[in-house]
């Protein structure tokens, strides 16, 4: 399911993406999905013992299968709607930070991000960038680390050094 | 009368100065932990527990129990001013919270009216639980399978309210929420459902996570359109006085805060059920009672009704938590482990063998209470200063909120990932026009539903007849048949002459 | 000239941060092992349940009695994927420092899912103790039909159905032997899984079903305050206190007794080595034969403590996988 939201993601950046059309599609294929399994592997009713792990998910998904192919109908007369190409860089930053936290770690990784969204893509003054930079670091390092203790993810360079 | 005089034994006790300073403490590490994304009140009060360490058992239960209240104050912060809700109660009052603070520019009124409907919720449910605690907590007991079953078939349908102008996106969504909840283990069958294979789907999707990226990041990106304004909104002058309520508002915000008092303190008890429920169910009522602009746009009767449950849903979950030992909830079961460190066994000896402990605790939960209004009042004038932050240097901050919050959660950047998927979802979905909040609460009720309904099967083996051999069930169910054909009855009297069209 | 400076102080401020968050101090000489950097204790559960407990309490008494060389324990709760991530993590890590200083809570609990629900196995970690065992017995409630574990079987066996509730993990299969035992089919004796003990209780004490599976912890002061009644000691012996009254399996037929012993143990990574085990499996021993566990953990929490050093600990741990594996018919 992941890999289908991650496509539709990809895809989403074309032009004039027919979106209205492809969210009750994806409604249908995910239903389809879950009812199948939901009777070849997980099972519908046991006499003694009522529902079984696929009865509630099966009936569910049924309904939305329905839903979705209502949607899909009625999405004919809708208009398509403008997906401004810059939002999208900030998803974008979010899977770059998720990336280099493997090599870095989590919050140096966060730290880079800041720096480089307020500076570079803001274009903020150096006065800002580092007052923004210092309060959010701040408040991460300092409720997160330093008060609940929470570990975090180090990169595999400071596990190198650690080991 | 006899609790009564129990309470201001356990007021006594209290009024020391190192306790009373603890609640304060409490109070306020309460609300800064509350107010953070991704830390809900488990979280929450499990980090916080070790604090309470140096203390000795009284004082350390009074700074538990502030500690915990206060998180529910905190949750309405963040949902309101920045629009991520800091847990799941706060989901709900993030749904009129927001819009009255942005689109309608009054951020202190919405604070105020939050932090107000949770101490009037609050204090209803520690009132009732005083009286009639133990009695409440055996009311609880009787709700087996078969009585949530039909309560919460009856909540199901009251999703539909939610679902806005477009039904079948509603329905899509909602339907959506419940697979993505039974992916995961299920505990009735102990096999693994829908996990394709995934060592991280094993445990399913965290709530979470899941709720910071749908409704939060979801925002974040949304925001980026509105980037070159200068700020959220005009912020005029940041006193106290100008975050005010008004009379006439004071009298809007009293009707539905002290109904969902009464309703969320009585979800608060019931098992399984806990605050997101309760504020889930206050907004809903709400939905059915006349509110002056209409709810999910800024109306005070929203922020009102979901607040009040919610806290009184904190007060209501002691009472099986006290008197039998049962935890509703998550949180409940952090609150038992450090109850039962100090040696305080809550459970239906606790008020015979430690009556001042308990009542104590319960003496503090007031104090708590009016501590946790004063303080949260008070830095409304701060809290409204953060409004004020340029919107295009918000998102970064806020981002960066969302991402640590989800990572928080369980340690791990599993987190992250859903919180992201979420989010670009949220995005997608919301730009579409589909309305994302019934996904988040059919997430939640969902499963709720499935293994009460399971278990009530199993008990009866398999016949339908425990919807009507039980009388509590048979009542809800009654309604819920009611409900449904309500709008039918309608439609034909109406049709018939004998009511007037609407 | 700008984008040079701005360049420069980010690596700086970059290189800076750094600091804080490497962390360790110089390897020492490698004669028998000792700790010389914080200890990650990982835990496969959400903070304030049992598991959790019996790690901060023991590591709480391990840094008291001065154990484990002044160095920290960093308590990781892990919770994905029901715990198998922070699972499979442990024992998929490399050889070297970390290795030697991490360590998991693992109980009988995690183990049975975990072969069941996933290739992981014993073989890759390294067992290094087993602290306490726990046993189940079946109470009735209040508004429980039933007096006496003898009437539920009469009535089983005069065609009425009865329903056991019950925690997840190491509950449901102490109900297959039992039912096993017994030679009745799982549906005249059904089992309802709940996510915890407590809410099993709850379901018995609301008369919503008539008996309920529990270990003596959870359900003592229910017992204590007279709401529940032990009928049923799923165990070698009888059990003491309040629990006395309850008789053994063998005791009530023409049976044999079942018992399920839930064991806690702790193990490490298979790449630990074997000095580190050895220090670790010493530590625990401490542990076990302190004041402070009996009266801090044992007693409190109504376990029976039994301690197994890391070689005990092994056969023991391999032997219920070997077991639990059959049961499956793997």
């Amino acid at each position: 399911m992941g890999r289908k939201v991650k496509q539709m993601d990809q895809e989403k950046k074309k032009k004039g993406f027919p979106i209205m059309q492809v969210i009750p599609i994806v409604g249908i294929l995910i239903s389809v999905v879950f009812i199948y399994l939901g009777f070849a592997k997980y099972g519908f009713w046991d006499t003694f013992k009522g529902p079984r792990p696929g009865f509630f998910p099966i009936i569910i998904s049924c309904l939305m299968l329905v839903a979705s192919l209502v949607a899909l109908a009625t999405s004919y007369k809708e208009e398509n709607i403008e997906w401004p190409k810059e939002n999208w860089i900030l998803p974008l930053s979010v899977l770059g930070i998720f990336v280099a936290t493997f090599v870095i770690g989590l919050l140096p990784s966060i730290a880079i991000f800041v720096l480089l969204w307020l500076k570079k893509f803001e274009k903020c003054t150096w006065k800002t960038t580092l007052t923004v930079f210092v309060i959010i670091m701040a408040v991460v390092v300092g409720v997160f680390v330093l008060w609940l203790g929470i570990p975090f993810p180090k990169g595999m360079i400071l596990d190198a050094i650690n080991n | 009368m006899e609790n009564l005089m129990h309470l201001f034994e356990g007021f006594n006790y209290l009024f020391t100065l190192q306790n009373i300073g603890v609640t304060m403490i409490g109070a306020v590490l309460g609300l800064l932990v509350g107010a953070m994304p991704g830390i809900g009140s488990l979280a929450g009060v499990a980090l916080l527990l070790p604090l309470t360490f140096k203390f000795n058992p009284t004082t350390a239960i009074i700074m538990l129990g502030s500690l915990y209240y206060a998180n529910m104050y905190g949750g309405a912060f963040s949902a309101i001013l920045i629009g991520i809700p800091g847990d799941g109660p706060a989901v709900m009052t993030m749904m009129d919270g927001y819009p009255m603070a942005t689109q309608k520019n009054r951020p202190g009124q919405a604070l105020l009216t939050s932090n107000i409907s949770s101490f009037i919720g609050g204090t209803i449910g520690m009132i009732i639980l005083t009286f009639m605690g133990p009695s409440l907590a055996n009311a609880g007991l009787r709700f087996g399978p078969a009585e949530m079953t039909a309560l919460l078939l009856l909540a199901m349908t009251s999703i539909g309210w939610l679902v806005g102008e477009n039904p079948t996106k509603g329905l899509v969504l909602t339907m959506f929420g419940i697979l993505l909840a039974s992916m995961g283990m299920d505990t009735l069958s102990g096999t693994p459902r829908y996990d394709f294979g995934n060592i991280y789907l094993l445990g399913g999707i965290p709530f979470v996570p899941f709720v910071i990226g749908m409704v939060g990041f979801s925002q974040v990106i949304r925001l980026m359109g509105d980037r070159h304004k200068e700020t959220q909104i005009a912020v005029k002058k940041l006193s106290i006085k100008e975050s005010m309520i008004t009379f006439h508002d004071l009298k809007r915000l009293l009707p539905p805060a002290i109904r969902s008092g009464f309703l969320g303190t009585f979800v608060g008890v019931l098992p399984g059920a806990g605050a997101t429920t309760a504020a889930f169910m206050g907004y809903a009522v709400q939905k059915s009672f006349k509110s002056e602009e209409p709810l999910g746009t800024g109306a005070i009767e929203g922020i009102a009704a979901c607040e009040a449950a919610n806290n009184a849903a904190a007060a209501g979950a002691f009472a099986p938590l006290l008197a039998l030992g049962i935890p509703g909830s998550g949180t409940g079961a952090v609150l038992l482990g450090g109850l039962m460190m100090w040696g305080l066994n809550p459970g239906p000896l606790l008020f015979t063998n430690s009556p001042e402990f308990a009542w104590s605790l319960i003496a503090s939960l007031f104090l708590a209470n009016i501590i946790t209004l004063i303080i949260a009042w008070g830095i409304i004038p701060f809290l409204i200063k953060i409004l004020s932050v340029p919107t295009r240097l918000m998102i970064p901050a806020i981002t960066v909120v969302c991402i640590v919050g989800s990572y928080s959660t369980s340690n791990s950047m599993f987190g992250i990932v859903v919180m992201f998927i979420a989010g670009v979802l949220g995005y997608v979905l919301g730009n579409a026009g589909y309305s994302t909040a019934p996904a988040i609460l059919s997430f939640v009720l969902a499963p709720l539903l499935e293994s009460n309904m399971r278990k009530a099967f199993i008990i009866s083996q398999g016949s339908l007849d425990f919807f009507y051999t039980k009388p509590i069930a048979l009542a809800f169910m009654i309604i819920l048949v009611l409900v449904i054909l309500f709008p039918l009855i309608r439609l034909v009297l109406t049709k018939a002459g004998v009511m007037k069209k609407k | 000239m700008k984008k040079k400076i701005s360049f420069i102080v980010t690596v700086l401020l970059f290189v800076a941060f750094v600091p804080l968050f490497a962390q360790g101090a110089p390897e020492a000489a490698s004669e028998g092992f000792v700790p010389s950097k914080d200890i990650e204790w990982i835990v496969t559960s959400s903070p304030g349940g049992g598991s959790d407990i019996y790690t901060r309490t023991i590591s709480d008494i391990m840094t008291r009695k001065n154990l484990v060389n002044g160095q920290t324990f960093l308590i990781n709760n892990k919770t994905d994927g029901g715990g198998e991530v922070g699972r499979l993590q442990v024992s998929r890590t490399k050889e070297g420092k970390t290795a030697n200083h991490t360590l998991l809570t693992f109980n009988s609990g995690d183990h049975g899912p975990m072969i069941k629900n996933t290739a992981n196995r014993i073989e890759n970690f390294t067992p290094i103790a087993v602290m306490a065992v726990d046993k189940q017995l079946l109470y009735i409630g209040e508004h429980s039909k039933y007096s006496s574990f003898k009437e539920v079987l009469d009535a089983v066996n005069s065609g009425t159905n009865i329903v056991i509730a019950g925690s997840k993990g190491d509950d449901i299969s102490t109900y297959e032997l039992l039912v096993k035992e017994l030679g009745v089919t799982q549906n005249q004796i059904a089992f309802i899984t709940n996510d915890s003990t407590s809410d099993a209780i709850t379901s018995v004490l609301g008369g919503h079903v008539d008996i309920v599976m529990s270990k003596p912890a959870a359900a003592d002061q229910y017992v204590a305050a007279k709401l529940l009644t032990p009928i049923l000691a799923l165990a070698e012996t009888r059990f003491t206190g309040n629990l006395a009254s309850a008789p053994t399996l063998s005791e009530v037929g023409n049976y044999k007794n079942v018992e399920n012993p839930i064991w806690r143990g702790v193990v490490g990574p298979k790449s630990m080595s074997e000095e580190a085990a050895a220090y670790w499996s010493k530590a625990f021993q401490a542990v076990s034969e302190s004041s402070e566990w009996e009266a801090e953990y044992i007693t409190k929490y109504k376990l029976i403590s039994e301690f197994r050093n890391k070689d005990a600990a092994k056969t023991y741990m391999e032997n219920f996988q070997k077991t639990y594996l059959a049961s499956l018919g793997k």
